[in-house]
């Protein structure tokens, strides 16, 4: 009978052995699973190793959010290892290959303007005009021009400034100028954006993709025969500098340029140490292609800038630069192509030149 | 010349926040820029620690590389110190620094970064000592009183040391022997360790202070 007892005694304790730690578990506060991890961890060290903080110091060099009562961006994070690496990027890598390619394309570009001269127009001028731009094309063409030159040269004033033009100028001048710089370029980076939206929708339709524009690429545009490929109103290096060069190069320079310029959104220094080397990319690209764009609309190519600037160009440009465009003024297919130049225009057109 | 350093003793900071306060009263510092801060590691769990960190003037320092107009500058004593009436406001300091010191008050629409204000060691800055200039964007100059830095001279338990760095590691040392543990200096690795070939270590630097 005592055995039987005992027996019963013996299965209660053992069963109650084999529920307590359930039970304990039950009673833990749930815990984010790290945590828990880091906790388990810490405990294991005390008992084991009571002296060794090991663990403790692991997680500060993580990087990891951590407790503070201080209020403030990221002030629980006792130690950020990215920042270095941001700062062997682009102290070292982006600055030079950005700066360097920007000075190799100027040179190559000088070069071939030595060699090579301006572009004149093969045949005759008619004295004849056709229509090119609008007033409102033009007016859009210009302000994003103009805000485009002023972002990259603020943009390289940040930049390079500090090793090209402080030496040369002193640190009050050159101070006072970063100070310009950097307030001309976070106000006039959202009017770029928007001025580059309306164009965008201004000139989106002349610029979709034909199959001739291919032909016109395989011919380099006639860099190096001297003559244009036939091509609509724009060819296709200006589709590409349409496409890649304003929308995709726009696009991407906007987005990382509105996360640095807008800081009051919490966003942690990670996202802007990233925003920043992609803005430093991208932008650089897009000077690139913009140093071709400038040269061929100005020095490059003869009456390109007038085309820009008053609205008009010669027939027989049309015809050598851009013959499927003028074939269909021609046909009448672009109603205002042929209306006389009014206004400024009209009286350049008298200018003895 | 000493070459001043901070070092934080886990083992003894009780996260009281003393130091946070005595910075704030002692240099005046505007709305939402805190120099220093204590940040608890292992809340509330077996093997909690505390430090507080501010900028802790190292030898190669991010700030200073990143900075477009070169505003910073080593002093003799190795402390990194920086130009207001040069800062741009641009918040590259504050991407580069490993222990989040750059420090920026908000002015104007859009939230536009205004000049930055970061420890200073409580040595001021480049306008003259003592002038109402100094005291206005860098508060404090206590080290040309001869004294040293509030926050660790106001430290409770003296788990913060400020000083030449030869006497407050002589002091850690000594505190280690006896305690036999806690010998880890947080933070000396990053800030200090000059890597071969890469910047001057302060004091040896020759030029110091720039202006």
């Amino acid at each position: 009978m005592h055995q039987r007892i005992l027996g019963v005694l013996v299965a209660v304790f053992a069963a109650l052995l084999l529920l307590a730690p359930g039970v304990a578990a039950a009673q833990t506060p749930a815990l984010d699973p790290a945590i828990a991890a880091a906790a388990k961890a810490q405990q294991k060290q005390q008992v084991e190793q009571p002296l060794n903080n090991k663990p403790v110091w692991d997680e500060v060099r993580s990087g990891v959010p951590l407790v503070t009562t201080v209020s403030g961006r990221e002030t629980n994070v006792l130690i950020q290892p990215e920042g270095q690496t941001w700062r062997a990027l682009r102290n070292s890598w982006f600055s030079v290959v950005a700066g360097w390619a920007l000075v190799v394309l100027v040179l190559i570009i000088a070069a071939y303007y030595l060699i090579n001269g301006t572009r004149q127009l093969a045949g005759k001028p008619t004295g004849r005009k056709v229509r090119r731009f609008s007033a409102w094309q033009r007016s859009i063409h210009w302000a994003t021009a103009i805000t485009f030159v002023i972002l990259a040269i603020t943009g390289l004033i940040i930049l390079f400034g500090k090793n090209i033009l402080l030496p040369l100028i002193g640190y009050t001048l050159f101070s006072w100028l970063s100070i310009l710089s950097k307030n001309l370029h976070n106000f006039v980076g959202p009017l770029f954006i928007l001025c580059t939206v309306l164009l965008f929708f201004t000139f989106v339709r002349d610029n979709i993709w034909r199959k001739h524009d291919f032909a016109w690429i395989g011919s380099f545009g006639g860099l190096f025969s001297g003559k244009d490929a036939p091509s609509g109103k724009f060819n296709g290096g200006e589709k590409l500098w349409f496409w890649g060069g304003v929308l995709i190069c726009g696009v991407i320079v906007a987005a990382s340029g509105l996360i640095l310029d807008f800081p009051n959104f919490n966003q942690t220094r990670s996202t802007m140490q990233v925003a920043n080397l992609v803005h430093i990319t991208i932008a650089t690209l897009f000077m690139l292609a913009g140093l071709g764009h400038i040269y061929m609309g100005t020095i490059g190519m003869a009456g390109a800038a007038d085309a820009m600037r008053t609205g008009y160009v010669d027939e027989t440009w049309a015809k050598e630069h851009h013959e499927y465009w003028y074939n269909d003024i021609k046909a009448g297919k672009i109603p205002g192509a042929l209306d006389a130049p009014a206004g400024p225009a009209g009286k350049l057109e008298q200018k003895p030149a | 010349m000493a070459r001043m350093k901070f070092l934080c003793d886990a083992e003894r900071c009780i996260e009281c926040n003393g130091c946070v306060t005595a910075c704030k009263q002692e240099n005046e510092v505007p709305w939402g820029v805190n120099r220093r801060r204590v940040v608890t590691m292992n809340e509330g769990v077996p093997g909690q620690r505390a430090i507080s960190v501010a900028c802790m003037h190292c030898s190669d320092a991010p700030c200073m590389a990143v900075c477009p107009v070169d505003c910073f500058y080593h002093t003799d004593e190795g402390l990194v110190l920086h130009d207001k009436d040069m800062c741009i406001g641009c918040g590259y300091c504050f991407y580069a620094c490993p222990f989040g010191a750059p420090q920026f008050p908000q002015e104007g629409a859009f939230g536009v970064r205004g000049k930055m204000d970061k420890c200073t060691f409580c040595a001021g800055g480049p306008e003259p000592d003592f002038s109402e200039a100094e005291f206005k964007q860098y508060g404090r100059n206590r080290l040309a009183e001869g004294k040293l830095p509030a926050c660790a001279e106001m430290c409770s338990t003296k788990a913060l040391l400020g000083g030449d760095g030869d006497m407050i590691a002589d002091i850690y040392r000594d505190r280690v022997l006896r305690r036999g543990k806690g010998a880890e200096v947080w933070g000396w690795a990053t800030a200090y360790k000059v890597p071969p070939g890469k910047g001057t270590p302060p004091p040896a630097a020759a030029g110091g202070s720039k202006s």
